[in-house]
C-alpha cells in the first residue's frame, strides 16, 4: 500500500505545526518593548550598558490565566514590574498562563533559569507559588492577592483591602443612582472578587439605604461576551450604575453598559486609560475606577529585593498607604454633583483615618 | 409494555409536573405576583402561584401524552416547548414579589444562541456529507483572532469600515481551517477525530501566538458591528425586540438556518450531500463525485464556523481574548445532535443553550437561592441528557466519520 505513508506524513506535519505554534513549554518573552504604549520615553533596550557592577537582578512575572494587556489586573502588575525594571535597570521577562495546570511549570521555567525575583499574579496561583517557593528557597517570590499563614520566609504576599475600594465605588454608585438599583458584574467567586462585591454592597447601602444591588458572578475572567450580557441584563432590571469587577469579563460589561448610557465604574486600574482608551464610545460615562494599586505593590516588592530589604510575610496595601482608592472622575466630573464629590472625599478621609470600616468579613 | 424513550420522557415530565404543581400549591404565597416585562407592551402582572400550578399541569399533560405515544412526530417540539415553559416557571418563581424583563431575556438568549447555532450549522454541513468535525471550536477561535487582527490592522487606513473586511477574514479563516481538516480526512483518510483535535489545539496555539506577538503591542479595543433595525418588522411588539433589533451576524445566522434547510432538503446539491453522507458507494455508482462533494461541504461548514468566530471578537466584544470561545464550539455539536442533524432542530437546541446561559445570569440577578455554579452546569448537564439520547432518537448520517475509499 503506497498510500499508507500519507496519513503518517500528514499527522507529523499537523503535530509539528501544533508544537511550533503553542510550544511544549512557553518560553519567557523578553519584553523588549513595553506592550502598552503608555510609557513616556522608552529606553532602547539594545543600548543598555553592559553591567560593570554585579549582574542586574533578573525578574520574572507569571500571570494568572490572563494577559499582560488585559486592561486591568495582570497589566497593572506588569506595569509595576516595568517601572522597577526601568528604574533599577533590571532584566525581566513574563509568562502568560494559559491554563491553571501550567502555574507550576511556568514558575519553574524562571526558577531553572536562575531568576532572582519571581512575581506571581493572582489568588489562584497561590498553591503553586507556595510549592515552588519551598522547592527554590534561595529565590525571592512575591505573590499578588495571597497571604500565607504561617508565612513562607522567601515569599512576600501582597494583599489588598479590596473591600475598601469596593466600598468607595459602592458609595459613589449609591449616590449617583436615580433608580435606586445598581449592578456589579464579577468574575470568578474568589476572595478578592468577593471582597470587592461585598464592599460595594455595603458602601452603597451606607449612603443610600434604599438601594438594591444586583450582582452576577461569571465563572471566567476572560469572557467579555458574558460580562456584556450580564450588564445588559442588569440594565433591563433598572440598574443605572454598573461596576465591573472581573478583568476582561467585567470590562466587557461596563463597555456595553457605558454605550447604553448608564454610569459605569472600572476596577483595579484606571480604566479610562485602558478599556476606554482614546475616548472609546462611552468614555464620558466612566465615573471612576475602584483602584487596587497592584503596580505599587509589585514595584515595592522588587525595590525591596534590589535594596536588600526583602522580607517574607504579608504586606497589606489599603487606604492608609494609598494601596486602594478611587480613580479620578475624568470626563464624567461635570456630571457628578459637588455634594456627591464632597461626600466621597469625606468617606475616603474617614477610611484613611480608620474611622470608617467596610464591615466586610470573609 | 415496552419502555421506549418517549415513555421514559413521559414519566419524567409527568412526575416533574406533579411535583411542580404540588410544591407551588403548598409553598407559595397566593398573594405574590410576578411582574413580567414584555418590551414595548410594558409589563404584565401574573399571580405566581396560579401560573406555576398551571405550568405544572401542562407539564404533566405533555408527559401523559408522551407516555401513551400520542405525540409521535410532534414529540420533540412539544417537549422542548414544555421545557421552555418550565424555565419560565423557574423565573416566575425566582422573581415572585418582584419583576423580570422577559423580552430582554429572550433577546439575550437569541444573541447568545447565535454562535452555537452557526457552529451547529457548520457541523451539519460537514456531517451530512459524512465528515465528522469536532474542530469547530478551534475554527471559531482562530477566526475570532484572525478577523480581529485584520480589523485592527486595516482600521489604520479604513477606519470603522475595516470591520467588514475583518469579518470576511474571520469567515475565510474558518474556511481555511476546514479545508485543512478536509484534506486530512478526505485525501489522507486520517482519523477525523484526531484531525479535529489537532485543529482545536492548533487554534489555541496559533491565536495565542498571534495575540501575544502582535495584538498585545497594539492595545486596542475595537469597533463592533452596528445594530441594524429591520424596517417595519422592528416595530412589531415583542417579536420585533427579540428578532429584528439585532447586529448583523444574528440576522445572517437566521438566514443561514433557513438557507441550509432549503439547500439540504430541497435542492439537487442537498440530495447529493445526503447521499454521500449515507451511502457514498451508492452515490459514486450513480456518478456523484464523493470527494468533491465532501470537500465543498466541509469548507462551507468551516465558513459558518468562521462567522461564529466573528461573532465573538467583531460583533460582541471588540477585542480578542485567549480561549474566548469558551467551549461554544462543542456545545454547538451537542445542539446539532439535539436537533438530529437538521437545521431547524439544531437551531432549537442552540436557543435552548442560549436561554440556559441567559437564565444563569438572570437568576443570579434575581438573587434566587440556587448556587450560581450549579447554574453554570445547566447547559452541560443538558448536553449530557441530549447525548444520552433521552430526547428523541438521534440518527447520525450512516457514513458519518468513515473515509471513502474509491473502489
Amino acid at each position: 500500500m503506497r498510500k499508507a505513508i500519507w496519513p503518517t506524513i500528514a499527522l507529523v506535519v499537523a503535530v509539528s505545526m501544533v508544537l511550533a505554534a503553542c510550544g511544549p513549554t512557553p518560553t519567557p518573552v523578553p519584553p523588549t518593548k513595553p506592550p502598552v504604549a503608555a510609557t513616556a520615553t522608552p529606553v532602547p533596550p539594545t543600548k543598555a550598558p553592559e553591567p560593570t557592577k554585579p549582574a542586574a537582578l533578573k525578574v520574572g512575572l507569571v500571570t494568572d490565566v490572563g494577559k499582560v494587556n488585559d486592561g486591568t489586573f495582570n497589566e497593572f502588575a506588569y506595569k509595576g514590574m516595568m517601572r522597577a525594571v526601568d528604574e533599577f535597570k533590571l532584566k525581566s521577562a513574563f509568562i502568560e498562563t494559559l491554563a491553571p495546570t501550567d502555574y507550576e511549570k511556568n514558575i519553574s521555567q524562571f526558577a531553572e533559569e536562575k531568576y532572582d525575583v519571581i512575581i506571581t499574579v493572582g489568588f489562584m496561583i497561590g498553591d503553586a507559588t507556595a510549592a515552588m517557593a519551598k522547592k527554590y528557597p534561595t529565590i525571592k517570590f512575591a505573590i499578588v492577592d495571597f497571604a500565607y499563614a504561617p508565612p513562607i520566609p522567601n515569599v512576600m504576599g501582597l494583599v489588598f483591602t479590596e473591600d475598601q475600594s469596593g466600598y468607595l465605588a459602592g458609595a459613589l454608585a449609591g449616590l449617583m443612582t436615580k433608580s435606586n438599583v445598581i449592578g456589579i458584574v464579577c468574575g470568578k467567586e474568589i476572595p478578592p472578587v468577593v471582597k470587592f462585591r461585598k464592599g460595594y454592597e455595603n458602601g452603597a447601602k451606607s449612603v443610600n439605604p434604599n438601594v438594591k444591588v444586583l450582582g452576577v458572578y461569571i465563572d471566567s475572567f476572560t469572557a467579555p461576551d458574558k460580562g456584556k450580557e450580564a450588564a445588559l441584563s442588569q440594565i433591563a432590571e433598572k440598574a443605572d450604575v454598573i461596576f465591573g469587577a472581573g478583568g476582561p469579563t467585567g470590562s466587557g460589561g461596563i463597555k456595553a453598559a457605558a454605550e447604553k448610557g448608564v454610569w459605569v465604574i472600572g476596577v483595579d486600574q484606571d480604566e479610562y486609560f485602558t478599556t476606554f482608551r482614546d475616548k472609546k464610545p462611552g468614555y464620558d460615562k466612566l465615573v471612576s475606577s475602584a483602584m487596587k494599586r497592584v503596580d505599587v505593590a509589585v514595584y515595592t516588592a522588587i525595590a525591596n529585593a534590589v535594596k536588600g530589604t526583602f522580607k517574607g510575610g504579608t504586606a497589606v496595601f489599603d487606604a492608609t498607604n494609598d494601596g486602594v482608592g478611587l480613580a479620578p472622575f475624568h470626563d464624567a466630573e461635570k456630571n457628578i454633583p459637588k455634594a456627591v464629590q464632597d461626600k466621597l472625599a469625606e468617606i475616603a478621609k474617614g477610611m484613611k483615618e480608620g474611622k470608617i470600616t467596610t464591615g466586610v468579613k470573609l | 409494555m415496552r419502555l421506549t424513550r418517549p415513555k421514559v420522557l413521559g414519566i419524567t415530565f409527568l412526575v416533574l409536573g406533579i411535583l411542580l404543581s404540588l410544591y407551588s400549591a403548598a409553598r407559595i404565597d397566593p398573594a405574590q405576583r410576578t411582574t413580567l416585562g414584555v418590551g414595548t407592551l410594558g409589563t404584565r402582572d401574573v399571580p405566581a402561584q396560579a401560573s406555576l400550578v398551571l405550568i405544572g399541569l401542562i407539564t404533566s399533560l405533555s408527559g401523559i401524552l408522551a407516555l401513551f405515544d400520542r405525540l409521535r412526530r410532534a414529540l420533540a417540539p412539544t417537549l422542548v416547548t414544555v421545557a421552555l415553559l418550565d424555565m419560565l416557571a423557574l423565573m416566575i418563581w425566582a422573581a415572585r414579589g418582584s419583576s423580570v424583563d422577559l423580552v430582554g431575556m429572550l433577546a439575550a438568549s437569541l444573541r447568545m444562541a447565535t454562535p452555537i447555532a452557526l457552529g451547529s450549522l457548520a457541523g451539519i454541513w460537514c456531517e451530512r456529507s459524512g465528515v465528522i468535525n469536532i474542530g469547530i471550536e478551534g475554527m471559531m477561535l482562530a477566526a475570532a483572532a484572525f478577523g480581529f487582527a485584520v480589523n485592527l490592522y486595516l482600521s489604520q487606513w479604513l477606519g470603522p469600515r475595516a470591520i467588514w473586511i475583518g469579518l470576511l477574514a474571520a469567515v475565510l479563516t474558518g474556511g481555511l481551517m476546514a479545508f485543512f481538516h478536509a484534506v486530512l480526512s478526505i485525501r489522507f483518510k486520517t482519523d477525523q477525530i484526531i484531525s479535529g483535535t489537532a485543529i482545536n489545539i492548533l487554534a489555541v496555539g496559533a491565536s495565542g501566538f498571534l495575540r501575544r506577538a502582535y495584538l498585545v503591542k497594539a492595545y486596542f479595543v475595537g469597533e463592533i458591528l452596528p445594530i441594524v433595525n429591520v424596517p417595519l418588522l422592528a416595530d412589531i411588539p415583542i417579536l420585533g425586540a427579540i428578532f429584528f433589533q439585532n447586529r448583523p451576524i444574528v440576522y445572517m445566522m437566521l438566514i443561514l438556518v433557513v438557507l441550509t434547510n432549503f439547500i439540504l432538503f430541497f435542492t439537487a446539491w442537498g440530495l447529493r450531500t445526503r447521499a454521500v453522507g449515507e451511502h457514498p458507494l451508492a452515490a459514486d455508482t450513480v456518478g456523484i463525485d464523493v470527494f468533491k462533494t465532501r470537500y465543498v461541504n466541509v469548507v462551507i461548514g468551516g465558513l459558518m464556523a468562521g462567522l461564529a468566530g466573528g461573532w465573538f471578537s467583531l460583533e460582541t466584544v471588540g477585542s480578542f481574548e485567549d480561549l474566548m470561545t469558551g467551549g461554544k464550539g462543542f456545545i454547538a455539536l451537542a445542539a446539532m445532535i439535539f436537533g438530529n442533524w437538521t437545521p431547524y432542530g439544531a437551531f432549537m437546541g442552540a436557543l435552548l443553550f442560549g436561554f440556559a446561559e441567559a437564565l444563569e445570569i438572570k437568576l443570579q440577578i434575581l438573587d434566587a437561592p440556587i448556587p450560581h455554579q450549579f447554574l453554570t452546569m445547566v447547559p452541560y448537564f443538558a448536553t449530557m441528557v441530549v447525548l444520552a439520547g433521552l430526547i428523541g432518537r438521534t440518527v447520525p448520517p450512516a457514513a458519518d466519520g468513515r473515509p471513502y475509499e474509491k473502489q
